[in-house]
């Protein structure tokens, strides 16, 4: 039974070469096996999906690609010679360029500005209208809408992200490897990335697309690469697959997506952690508006909204990193507006914050330095005055075994740790102390499917045991799982609170975009 | 910034030093014994090893570079003696370091070119078979002697000239800091220039260096837009030199000849030599005569002013020697009585002569001379 | 078959020390190449420089003398560094705590038992007092201290030139630009070495126990390296920024106090001899641990000696600071370079 050869179901002709081949490829860091023989072939005219948990070495196989990074075996193979790549300038001359989940823009350089800088073919000297026209000339050519003239910080995100494109194309990129493109767009934003992305491939390019949603790569890829502790699993076309699938060659286990609310109404009980008229304002500007909330323990409440309504201030607030400006916080019936970070954490509020490298961690410091950020000031880890490094590191195995990371040195800095394993670890560290409320910012960003699971599986766990969660998230989907109660918040304001069982999606949504529960 | 080891040079004079009366040697001899102590014991010439602190670097042509060229006099002297020197000795602790350092490699003499006090001291101390010597000095021990030159004479003399040459009777000076040095000088040199114009006057701009060409350039222009044509200072280097060739003025120097930076403008130098000096107490110490002395060197034994410029008239000339040659054959001193302050107050008494120790202490400006006294 | 450098996340610390003691071989031979170049003997004077410093009482006093300033520069800054504050203006807190020390010891007569600790403590609050609105603007306005601190060492180099040229000179007029000979000093216990070099160890053993062993070592750990991450624990970020700058502060006084007492015995411009300056280079060497500051002051206060030694064997200031520019440069780089690693690729570009 002969199959339909990949050219012939991309619709190419027989024997057209792959864009870009890996044959073989190994990279290894110290203590850790990022990649070993991986293949992957990329075609023209194709969207390809990188799919695979947080460190199965997505990032570390396409900066290899990239020329960030050197592989240790293997090879990479562009119109069907091997080369070596040694920066990602010799790549992007192969025609290989990416596009960073975090951009790399001058923010204070206009579009122009940037598409030309450490461009060989800027011109020497060239004026600012003259280096405006050739951008306008490569944005209608390329099909993706930009001002040439607006600086940077001045774009929204989906902007950003043109620019970005643009900046890649315009150096004659015929593989495009876009790493987690769609994380900070709209709904509206990404259907347009996926326009665009559509009639890139269509001229005979490709498309590398790395993602950790499962729907996205289904929509938008033709096929779809595995990976699994830096191992190809599989390539499949996404035809033959299904969310599930995905989901499971990804972790390796069957992973069940479902109703995690708990069903037994009497556990929740009295109210902990109370907002009573809360208003947060800074240099002028509302954050907060009115907020009034009741928390009751041994229940979930989802705090649903698009990021940067207020969400973050909420939290804080809440955790005594800020204080409001008006009205009262109330911690099992005792006024803690003013008790600070360290009182309210004392009486067990834990916090996963919503950067954890910037908030929750230093990332420079120590493993144990970071897991016992908590705990450090009480016994057994200090007497008095006295700090104990020995107890320390101890308390830091027993997180990072409750936490399931393997840890080769605990006198690593914490920034070696992959995003999913520092969060596993904050998580860990917070669910010990939040002994009646645990305020969880975004958890699952950035995280892939198995490591959100085992993250919603700990907040249900503490929910059982009648702790009282606040989970804010810009997964609708997630908190209608999780969540017993959701708030939406709009411009600092708390729009409506519903419960989730049988919550009207439509609604919310409206409420998302500002307007009042009916 | 301002840097002390600058300001050492030839250290701060203090007035009402107990510098012991009886100290300061009268003209006609070279140096004495202060004590009757035991001299150190002779070295052999082999084994005999002479070490010099400088201030500055050899090669500033000024202060250092004589004291280097006694160096070279006293290898030339002693064939086979070792010698070391260290330049730019920094005024700290580090200075200690290197004396240290010295006495460590085998040192029997060492010569401190300018003041370094206790840095110095504290080594003299722990090294009693090493004979120290320190350029104006005036702490006395049983290995540390001091020494200096009366350089006011020679001031004077330059001063004739000064006063003969100039048509404005206007003088300049750029003064380094308002130490006794500079006092000294400035009086010197107005006084013999009133000889031949009784109507000159100094003004003096401070620049606080030692060494600083551009200040020192900068002060000789600004001098000599103020109607200054005859400059003198006190510099190491040959700045306001080139200022006064440049524009058609004239000018004294100090330490070396520099003329070739300007023979034009070239009137002398208060030049200084310590080769006899160095020579004779080196030889003192390998002979196993040496015990410290404390003197200054006369004018013609140590300081002098150098042969005339080209465009200094023969006549210029000649009345400035008769001045110097009566200084030197007949023990004359120009500074006698009656000597009034810039403020008009008498401080010296008609007939009075000053002493040579008033001289080197001398701190105030007399009448005539602007911009030292507050 | 061609080899490229590969920039590794963090340095193995065998991989470190063994590029610390390579650089320092490497800074050596090429040193002794210029000197053969001038025509010197290279390995002679390496001799000479290694038995004079290392092989008589002499030279190691001279050593330990260089040494003790430097521990104290080099600790203010490691210290301000936990914090992740730069304190450039060690030299000016060295300056003023010499000042005050020598203000107490010259003017407020008293016992010896008594004016010692007087004056230590005076000099340490001086130095202290000296990084005060530094400490202060940083932690409420947040002006960068690297600014404030450097300007201010300025000021106090002036100041302390001004006081021991005016209103403190000497008045016996023995002395020039200094004040009179304190009447306390601290005391020898071998040769010219006074009790500022063993309370200087003990100070930086103390402080790495502080460090490793303590709360508040762990809460300004934190504090330094993601002021961020303090807030969020609840620790009190800016009470432990201000006290830790003015630890800092304190330590290079005491410094200040130990060399105008011990070692120089009259107050006088330019006391600190660029020890604060270098202080910053003995603290970044040492990566800002106490314990590693002993290792790199020691370095640090070698090469200096060595230079003096250079310099009695005819060499220019200007070739020894260039010599021991080369070593500290070397080391630099070695740093650095530990956190490569030379790897092969498989086929040629």
């Amino acid at each position: 039974m002969a199959e339909p050869s990949i050219q012939s179901r991309l619709g190419l002709a027989p024997g057209t070469p792959p864009l870009v081949s890996l044959r073989g490829v190994g990279k290894v860091f110290p203590g850790v096996i990022a990649n070993a023989d991986v293949d992957l072939d990329v075609f023209p005219g194709e969207i390809h999906a990188l799919l695979g948990e947080n460190g199965a070495g997505k990032s570390t196989l396409m900066n290899i690609l990239t020329g960030i990074y050197q592989p240790d075996e293997g090879e990479i193979i562009v119109g069907g010679r091997a080369v070596s790549f040694a920066s990602p300038v010799d790549a992007i001359a192969a025609g290989i360029g990416m596009v960073h989940q975090h951009f790399k823009l001058v923010r204070a350089f206009t579009v122009a500005e940037n598409i030309h800088l450490g461009w060989s073919e800027t011109p020497r000297r060239i004026s600012r209208a003259a280096l405006e026209a050739r951008t306008a000339e490569l944005s209608s050519r390329l099909g993706l809408a930009v001002n040439p003239a607006a600086r940077v910080a001045e774009l929204s995100t989906g902007e950003q992200q043109r620019v970005e494109i643009l900046r890649v194309l315009a150096r004659k990129a015929r593989v495009l490897i876009l790493d987690e493109p769609t994380a900070v767009l709209t709904p509206a934003e990404a259907r347009e990335l996926f326009a665009a992305l559509r009639a890139f491939v269509a001229e005979g390019n490709a498309v590398i697309f790395i993602s950790h949603k499962l729907d996205e790569v289904l929509e938008i890829a033709h096929r779809v690469t595995i990976l699994r502790q830096g191992r190809k699993v599989a390539t499949d076309w996404t035809e033959a697959c299904t969310e599930k699938s995905l989901a499971q060659q990804m972790v390796g286990r069957e992973i069940v997506l479902s109703d995690m609310r708990g069903t037994d109404i009497g556990r929740i009980g009295a109210p902990v952690l109370a907002l009573e008229g809360v208003s947060l304002m800074s240099e002028g500007v509302t954050l907060l508006k009115n907020v009034s909330l009741e928390l009751r323990a041994g229940e979930i409440l989802g705090i649903a909204g698009v990021a940067g309504n207020g969400q973050r201030e909420l939290t804080q607030v809440m955790t005594g990193l800020a204080v409001p400006t008006t009205g009262r916080v109330w911690l099992e019936g005792a006024d803690v507006t003013r008790a600070g970070a360290r009182r309210i954490a004392a009486q067990g509020v834990g916090h996963i914050p919503e950067d954890r490298l910037h908030a929750g961690m230093a990332p420079a410091l120590s493993i144990t330095d970071n897991a016992v950020l908590r705990e450090y000031a009480k016994p057994p880890l200090s007497l008095g005055p006295l700090f104990r490094p020995w107890r320390a590191t101890r308390l830091a195995r027993e997180i990072a075994a409750a936490a399931e990371v393997m840890v080769p040195s605990f006198e690593m800095p914490a920034r070696n740790l992959s995003g999913g394993n520092q969060q596993r670890l904050v998580a860990r560290r917070e669910m010990r102390i939040a002994s009646k409320v645990l305020v969880a910012a975004y958890p699952s960003r950035g995280l892939d499917v198995g490591a959100i699971n085992t993250m919603m599986r700990y907040f249900t766990e503490l929910r059982d045991a009648g702790v009282a969660v606040v989970l804010v998230s810009e997964e609708l989907e997630e908190l209608l799982t999780l969540a017993d109660r959701i708030a939406v918040m709009f411009h600092g304001e708390i729009m409506g609170v519903v419960p989730a069982e049988g919550a009207d999606i439509e609604a919310i949504g409206l409420m998302m975009g500002g307007r009042h529960a009916a | 910034m301002i840097s002390i080891k600058s300001l050492s040079r030839r250290g701060f004079l203090n007035m009402g030093a107990a510098a012991g009366a009886g100290l300061l040697l009268p003209r006609t001899g070279l140096v004495r014994p202060a004590f009757a102590q035991a001299p150190l014991a002779p070295v052999d010439v082999k084994d005999a090893m002479i070490a010099f602190g400088h201030t500055g670097p050899v090669s500033d042509e000024g202060w250092t570079w004589a004291h280097d060229q006694g160096m070279k006099a006293v290898e030339a002297a002693f064939p086979g003696i070792r010698t070391s020197f260290v330049e730019s000795v920094p005024y700290s602790a580090d200075a200690t370091r290197i004396f240290r350092q010295f006495v460590a490699d085998g040192a029997n003499m060492v010569f401190a070119t300018s003041n370094y006090g206790d840095f110095l001291y504290d080594v003299a101390k722990r090294a009693p078979e090493v004979a120290f010597y320190e350029c104006d000095g005036r702490t006395h021990m049983d290995n540390l002697g001091t020494y200096y030159v009366q350089h006011w004479y020679p001031s004077y003399v330059a001063g004739i000239a000064a006063g003969a040459m100039s048509k404005s009777g206007k003088l300049g000076y750029v003064a380094s800091f308002p130490v006794p040095s500079v006092y000294s000088g400035t009086n010197a040199f107005l006084m013999g220039a009133r000889t031949v114009n009784p109507a000159a006057t100094v003004q003096c701009i401070v620049i606080n260096s030692w060494f600083d060409p551009q200040a020192a350039t900068q002060a000789g222009t600004a001098l000599l837009d103020n109607g200054c044509d005859v400059l003198f200072g006190i510099m190491d280097e040959a700045g306001y030199l080139q200022v006064a060739e440049a524009r058609g003025a004239k000018a004294v120097m100090w330490n070396t000849d520099l003329r070739r930076y300007g023979p034009k403008a070239y009137i002398t130098s208060i030049m200084v030599d310590f080769k006899p000096f160095y020579v004779e107490q080196v030889r003192r110490r390998l002979a196993g005569e040496w015990t410290p002395t404390y003197g200054l060197l006369p004018m013609g034994q140590g300081v002098d002013r150098d042969a005339w410029g080209e465009t200094v008239p023969p006549e210029v000339a000649a009345k400035a020697d008769a001045a110097r040659k009566k200084m030197m054959e007949e023990g004359w001193s120009p500074f006698v009585g009656e000597i009034k302050d810039s403020k008009g107050n008498i401080k010296v008494a008609a007939g009075q002569k000053m002493t040579e120790e008033e001289l080197y202490h001398w701190d105030w400006s007399i009448e005539g001379v602007s911009g030292l006294d507050a | 078959m061609s080899y490229r450098l590969q920039r590794l996340p963090v340095a193995k610390p065998s991989v470190a020390f063994a590029a610390r003691i390579a650089s320092v071989v490497l800074a050596l031979l090429t040193a002794g190449l210029v000197l053969k170049l001038v025509g010197m003997e290279p390995l002679a004077l390496a001799g000479r420089v290694l038995k004079s410093t290392f092989g008589s009482s002499f030279g190691l006093e001279d050593l330990a003398l260089l040494f003790t300033p430097l521990l104290y520069c080099g600790l203010a800054v490691a210290v301000a560094l936990r914090i992740g504050a730069w304190n450039i203006g060690a030299e000016g807190q060295f300056n003023l705590g010499a000042f005050a020390a020598a203000g107490i010891a010259l003017f407020v007569p008293g016992p010896d038992w008594a004016q010692l600790p007087a004056m230590a403590v005076t000099g340490a609050l001086a130095g202290a007092a000296w990084i005060l609105v530094p400490t202060l603007a940083r932690a409420y306005a947040g002006v960068s201290e690297l600014i404030t601190t450097l300007l201010l060492n300025f000021v106090a180099l002036l100041l302390v030139y001004w006081v021991s040229t005016g209103p403190w000179l000497d008045p016996s007029g023995h002395a020039l630009a200094t004040t009179a000979r304190l009447p306390v000093s601290v005391p020898e216990f071998w040769g010219i070495v006074h009790w500022g070099l063993p309370v200087a160890v003990i100070l930086a053993v103390g402080l790495a126990a502080v460090f490793a062993f303590t709360r508040w070592g762990y809460e300004v750990r934190i504090g330094g390296s993601n002021p961020g991450a303090a807030r969020y624990a609840g620790m009190p970020v800016r009470r432990h920024l201000i006290a830790v700058m003015l630890l800092s502060g304190a330590i290079a006084g005491l410094g200040g106090m130990m060399e105008v007492a011990g070692t120089v015995g009259r107050l006088q411009g330019g006391i600190s001899n660029n020890y604060g300056y270098l202080g910053i280079m003995v603290a970044v060497l040492a990566r800002a641990a106490p314990l590693g500051t002993i290792a790199t002051a020691f370095l640090m206060a070698t090469i200096l000696n060595g230079g003096i030694i250079l310099q009695t064997q005819g060499l220019t200031t200007h070739t020894v600071l260039a010599l021991t520019g080369l070593i500290l440069l070397y080391a630099a780089i070695g740093d650095e370079a530990a956190k490569y690693r030379i790897v092969k690729l498989a086929k040629g570009a």
